[in-house]
């Protein structure tokens, strides 16, 4: 006879591959962004430049483009900026990072496809790609291309700052086994 | 954690963006370089068309240097010659001010003031 306890001694087996699961750690994993997008806002890292930030919520959504997938990592991007966007960041801001998010999570996912580059490369495209985006999304919004001569600042901070997240991440995802779900390893 | 071709991508990437930028940079789209003495507006200039502006005005003399899409006071008469050590001057909303004189030099942009106002 079995003796049911309130509190089983061993987790519930939920399947790392069911939808349930990724739908929690998505969930969890875009908690983990907003706070660090909270992060960069209250420390700004270079005052002087405007647009350079290192990015550190990109190293969650990095992991989650590697480990889940292109949808989820695209999900929890939408709910962070929606969330930061809401809480701190403002109308502006907000529809820069929208451009420069979208369009980094894409470029980030052709060359993670290509194989041919590391996560550091991935990573140092996508803060390229991140600050391009915001740069068109101000051109836009000002309605001038002269915002373009920024371009070289936003471009170098972009590579540097993706580089030092890819680094993290390839550290992160070497020394935590996210095997159960990966999709690409 | 780096592969060769992680570095090939970066110069690629960093080539484009200088390269941009400096396409971009040439051919400045409407700013203006405005210069007022004691709250009245001398006369009005193009940033992108080298010229030196000679003020003579309540018995001071104050030349306004504009090169290269850059602007200095190169003369002033002033005692303290602060303006004329304050160097050069490129993006909207900055100014060069002789206060002994009551010259103020400023760039005004185009159509946005500077978008800086508005991203962080």
């Amino acid at each position: 006879m079995k003796i049911m306890t309130p509190y089983p001694a061993d987790p519930l087996p939920i399947s790392e591959k069911s939808t349930a699961y990724r739908i929690a750690l998505s969930a969890a994993l875009a908690a983990l962004a907003l706070i660090f997008s909270y992060i960069e806002v209250l420390i700004p890292f270079l005052p002087a430049l405007p647009g350079v930030k290192l990015g550190i919520a990109n190293l969650v959504i990095i992991i989650a483009l590697y480990k889940l997938g292109f949808r989820y990592a695209l999900i929890i991007d939408l709910i962070r900026i929606a969330a930061a966007g809401v809480l701190f960041t403002g109308a502006f801001a907000t529809l820069y990072s929208l451009s420069g998010a979208v369009i980094s999570l894409i470029v980030m996912y052709l060359l993670m496809k290509s194989r041919l580059f590391s996560v550091t490369g991935v990573s140092m495209a996508g803060g390229a790609a991140h600050n391009t985006g915001q740069l068109l999304a101000a051109a836009l919004i000002v309605s001038t291309s002269k915002v373009f001569v920024y371009f070289s600042v936003l471009v170098i901070s972009g590579v540097l700052c993706g580089a030092f997240i890819g680094v993290i991440a390839f550290l992160i995802m070497e020394k935590i086994s996210f095997s159960s779900f990966s999709l690409y390893q | 954690m780096f592969r060769k071709s992680d570095i090939i991508l970066a110069a690629i990437i960093l080539a484009v963006g200088i390269g941009a930028s400096v396409f971009s940079a040439g051919g400045g789209a409407g700013e203006k370089v405005v210069i007022t003495v004691d709250g009245k507006i001398f006369g009005t200039y193009e940033l992108f068309e080298d010229r030196i502006v000679t003020i003579r005005r309540n018995g001071h003399i104050n030349k306004v240097k504009i090169r290269d899409g850059e602007v200095s006071m190169a003369e002033s008469d002033c005692p303290n010659q602060d303006c004329v050590h304050q160097g050069k001057i490129s993006r909207p909303s900055q100014s060069i001010i002789c206060l002994p004189n009551k010259v103020v030099v400023e760039i005004k942009g185009g159509k946005n003031e500077d978008y800086d106002s508005i991203s962080r």
